[in-house]
């Protein structure tokens, strides 16, 4: 059943790619549309056929492969990886639907969307690690190939930098589990037989290290991040909206799944660095966002800032954290892809995306009143405005870290005051305002195109007043993860030789007594 | 679409000024906007669209001044009886003074039938559309009456009705037709006595609704005539739309403005015709200047503040009119615009209805689109009213003196100077493109 999350894009791309030339451009968009949308639907199938209350792997596939190697291929979804499978096929579905209908060199472009469908997916169900880095690998060309042939006038420069960073991030990954296997002695790649793994801590700490910064490139961290703003400015509207919506999850999900997972011993050590590190990127992220010009480029700095707040609540690893961290992942894939898609937009309709240019979009007749308003509701939802997964998400973070880091959380915190400031720049002189009677002649923004992000607003919306549906899924995932780290692990200070202040008796507060449906 | 430039039949040198091309086509009996059939087709189709509401206004402001006068809770003043749709336009008709339009002299039919049914084309009660907003919006024309008054003593000493508000005449009168208002209101009498100023003060307003409702009775029959002319030939230049103008200016220039109240039955004469106050000089001009460049900063959307100077501290520096108005609907200024495109909208001739929805956004952005024709069609008979002024006061365009040809170009010149400004639009309408 997970197989077909994995070939059914493949598939799809391997037949659109290879379609004759006969068809449009608009034709082949309705065929990637209709593959991505019936891997939607086996998603939302899997969805119902997975047990929420099971903390476990589910819906196992097994078939023995290069067995020398200690590669199999070895599916399976729990908690963590069923969101962001979901995520992905929505936000793939929602990129397809985002591009250009009369877009140059169609069956290419979709097969390469298609291709990076089904290799994020497989990455999110390999339980091998291996096979895990070769679905991580495999979304590399891909991007590469749609930044550099549909990207903006710098888009060779970004590919480019794009291709260097993710594959050094790739040969540290390959390097950390190559260690792993070599330190342990183990014969297999299998996730199951290395979690159980005993190396002495500085090992650990060593390998965690490696993994943090292969899978803090991908994230990215600061100061990993130098290639994030140029490639998501550069990149189109679709791919821009996979790269920050999806492609940013496969290392949260690397951290989480193989930082945390394998090594929980190092995890204690590193917990309040990685603290610091969230905090840092979150405060950056939104500074240098604060000081950008164009608006794409301020989406994108806002992302490494809303991207700390993951690693703070994975740093944490509190029930209440950790489960915060996962539904911050979904949460910020979901306002991202709404940001580009209406920056995209902008873009496409007034022709430029310069702070200083834009001016009184929300003019009822002339302007782009609809677009601001649902942007207004995006950068509401990204500066964590009550109502919205955002603040959801960015809540449980906050409360379940400030036990363990309160500095750190504090500072996470005053990071998202930053983020309604710069979101606030960003409107004031994008939607409000006069519009130039000079300029305004912008082509109409047709239903269709709105469509996207009417979808993503009623889910951030349903998400904000229906947290359960968000937190139900990964919440028994998340907890037994937590219950895998040393107790009292991350209850230490950054130095980690005094004990937390905080009482013991209050720390059952950080967990979620009532989120079960 | 191209647009030609006249070359000057004078036998000046080249005007240097910044507006020289434009200045030359007046010269050789041009408009400020450019000659092409899509300006033509647009200011004629304009003018059908504004002609129909205009009946309403007209009718409207002689029935607030003649007879809801004073009313201190006016609520149903825009509701017009129909004593007033069948009042006769002077200028239309069979028993016209002056037969200006071939029409009717009552209610135009289009307009009847939109006050029945409205925008929902449902027959509904009038206290409905009336609270639903789907009636001719009177504000706007309120609006206009509002700026004459408020920019009064415009071209004193030509303009005598101005003076005349402060006369103890005026006064007189006003005071015979407040006392015959409120004979039975002992209350409003009271106040009258407490605050005899703030009345004579609204009656001067009154007077202002008279002399504007009598200005557009004339206006709308013009409008009609030049609508039904280009629809059957006729008219086939923007420069003959503007002799038209011309022509209608002079031959209905001596036309009384006046101000008669109707209380119980008896005719109170506030101005009388007898004070020989005429439409030139006493209505048309104070309504270009008041409305055409200065009006007020509308009280919209966009803040003004006057403290840091955005708000000019003398009234003749006030230039929020229509040929400088940013006829968007946000952070707009000048005249309420978006009311008189929305009442222009319901009457729009189906060439131009055609023409908007190949453009732009078609019918999303008709309100604009029929803004910015409607700014064209005013920088037309703006241009009608220079080359009156010239007419009247200067020497004809094809006159032999050298000194003369100087002269009328120092006036065009001195005219379009006020056109420098950079909110000014006489660039923007230059060309096709705006729209």
């Amino acid at each position: 059943m997970l197989s077909v999350l994995i070939w059914l894009p493949i598939l799809g791309a391997a037949i659109i790619g290879f379609l004759p030339g006969i068809f449009s451009a608009k034709q082949v968009r309705t065929g990637a549309l209709a593959i991505t949308g019936a891997v939607l639907a086996w998603t939302i199938f899997l969805m119902t056929q997975f047990d929420p209350s099971n903390s476990g792997l589910q819906l196992q596939e097994y078939l023995p492969w290069i067995e020398t190697l200690g590669l199999n291929y070895q599916l399976g979804v729990d908690g963590l990886s069923l969101v962001l499978l979901a995520l992905n096929s929505l936000l793939t579905w929602i990129a397809v639907f985002s591009s250009k209908v009369e877009i140059e060199r169609p069956r290419l472009f979709y097969a390469l969307i298609l291709l990076i469908s089904g290799g994020v997916a497989g990455a999110f169900l390999a339980q091998n690690l291996l096979l895990f880095f070769l679905f991580y690998e495999l979304e590399l060309v891909p991007f590469y190939l749609l930044i550099s042939i549909w990207g903006g006038s710098k888009r060779g420069y970004a590919a480019t930098k794009f291709l260097i960073y993710t594959a050094t991030s790739g040969a540290l990954i390959l390097a950390g589990f190559l260690g792993l296997i070599l330190l342990t002695g183990a014969s297999s790649f299998a996730y199951e037989s290395l979690a159980g793994q005993a190396l002495p801590l500085g090992l650990q700490v060593i390998l965690l290290g490696v993994l943090l910064v292969g899978f803090g490139i991908k994230i990215p961290l600061v100061p990993l991040h130098t290639w994030l703003p140029d490639t998501y400015v550069e990149a189109s509207t679709p791919v821009a909206i996979l790269l920050g919506g999806v492609l940013a999850k496969l290392g949260t999900y690397g951290i989480f799944r193989f930082g945390l997972g394998l090594f929980p011993d190092a995890w204690r050590v590193l917990a309040p660095w990685l603290a610091i590190w969230a905090a840092v990127s979150v405060l950056y992220g939104a500074i240098a966002a604060i000081a950008q010009k164009d608006i794409k480029r301020m989406v994108a700095y806002s992302s490494i800032g809303h991207m700390g707040y993951v690693l703070l609540g994975g740093a944490a690893a509190t029930e209440l954290s950790l489960v915060g961290a996962v539904s911050q992942m979904v949460a910020h894939g979901l306002i991202l892809a709404i940001l580009f898609n209406l920056v995209g937009i902008i873009e496409a309709k007034v022709g430029t995306r310069e702070l200083d240019v834009l001016n009184g979009l929300m003019n009822p007749i002339r302007g782009l009143p609809t677009i601001s308003s649902l942007l207004v509701v995006g950068a509401m939802a990204s500066a964590g405005i009550p109502g919205m997964a955002g603040f959801i998400a960015e809540f449980l973070v906050f409360q379940g870290s400030f036990v363990a880091f309160p500095l750190q959380t504090l500072l996470c915190v005053a990071g998202t005051g930053l983020t309604a400031v710069y979101f606030v720049i960003l409107l004031n002189r994008t939607c409000f305002g006069k519009l130039d009677n000079a300029i305004a002649y912008f082509p109409k923004v047709e239903f269709s195109e709105k469509l996207p992000a009417f979808i993503l607003v009623a889910l951030i919306f349903f998400l904000g007043v229906q947290p359960t549906w968000l937190v139900r899924w990964s919440e028994p995932t998340t907890n037994a993860m937590v219950a895998a780290v040393p107790a009292g692990s991350v209850l230490g200070r950054v130095g980690g030789d005094r004990p937390i202040a905080t009482p013991p008796e209050l720390i059952p507060m950080a967990t979620i007594p009532t989120l079960e449906p | 679409m191209t647009t030609t430039l006249e070359t000057p039949k004078t036998k000046l040198p080249p005007s240097t000024h910044e507006f020289a091309d434009i200045i030359h086509r007046l010269e050789a009996g041009g408009a400020m906007l450019p000659d092409s059939p899509e300006n033509l087709m647009q200011i004629i189709g304009i003018y059908k669209a504004y002609a129909v509401p205009m009946d309403f206004y007209w009718r409207d402001l002689l029935y607030i001044a003649e007879r809801v006068f004073l009313e201190p809770l006016p609520f149903f003043k825009y509701f017009l009886p129909k004593e007033y749709l069948d009042l006769h336009n002077h200028y239309a008709g069979d028993d016209a003074d002056l037969r200006i339009w071939r029409g009717e002299a009552t209610a135009h039919p289009e307009l009847l039938e939109f006050m029945e049914k409205g925008e929902v084309q449902r027959k509904l009660p009038k206290l409905l559309h009336h609270l639903w907003h789907d009636r001719v919006n009177m504000e706007f024309a309120e609006e206009c009456m509002r700026v004459m008054l408020w920019h009064r003593n415009m071209y004193v000493p030509v303009n005598r009705f101005d003076p005349y508000l402060d006369s103890e005449e005026y006064i007189a009168n006003a005071d015979r037709a407040i006392k015959a208002y409120f004979k039975h209101n002992p209350l409003m009498m009271g106040m009258y006595k407490l605050f005899p100023e703030m009345f004579i003060e609204q009656v001067r307003q009154m007077s202002y609704y008279s002399n504007l409702g009598l200005f557009w009775e004339i206006m709308a029959p013009v409008f009609f005539e030049m609508s039904d002319l280009y629809d059957e030939g006729k008219l086939t230049s923007v420069p003959e739309a503007m002799d038209f103008l011309v022509n209608g200016i002079f031959a209905i220039a001596g036309r009384p403005i006046y101000h008669h109240v109707y209380i119980r039955g008896e005719c109170y004469e506030i101005i009388p015709k007898s004070k020989g106050f005429t439409w030139l000089y006493e209505a048309a001009l104070p309504y270009v200047e008041a409305v055409f460049y200065r009006t007020s900063p509308f009280r919209g959307t966009k803040s003004y503040n006057a403290q840091a100077k955005q708000v000019p501290d003398d009234q003749k520096d006030f230039h929020y009119g229509i040929l400088y108005a940013d006829v968007f609907p946000v952070g707009t200024a000048g005249i309420p615009p978006t009311l008189l495109m929305q009442d222009m909208l319901h009457f729009l001739p189906p060439y131009l209805m055609d023409y908007y929805k190949q453009h732009c956004r078609g019918e999303d952005d008709m309100l604009i689109q029929l803004g910015i024709s409607f700014q064209r069609s005013m920088y037309c008979v703006t241009s009608a009213v220079i080359q009156a002024l010239r007419t009247a006061l200067l020497y004809p365009l094809d006159d032999p003196n050298p000194k003369h040809l100087q002269a009328n170009r120092a006036f065009f010149e001195s005219q379009l100077d006020r056109f420098k400004r950079p909110e000014a639009r006489l660039r923007n309408i230059q060309t096709p493109d705006y729209r």
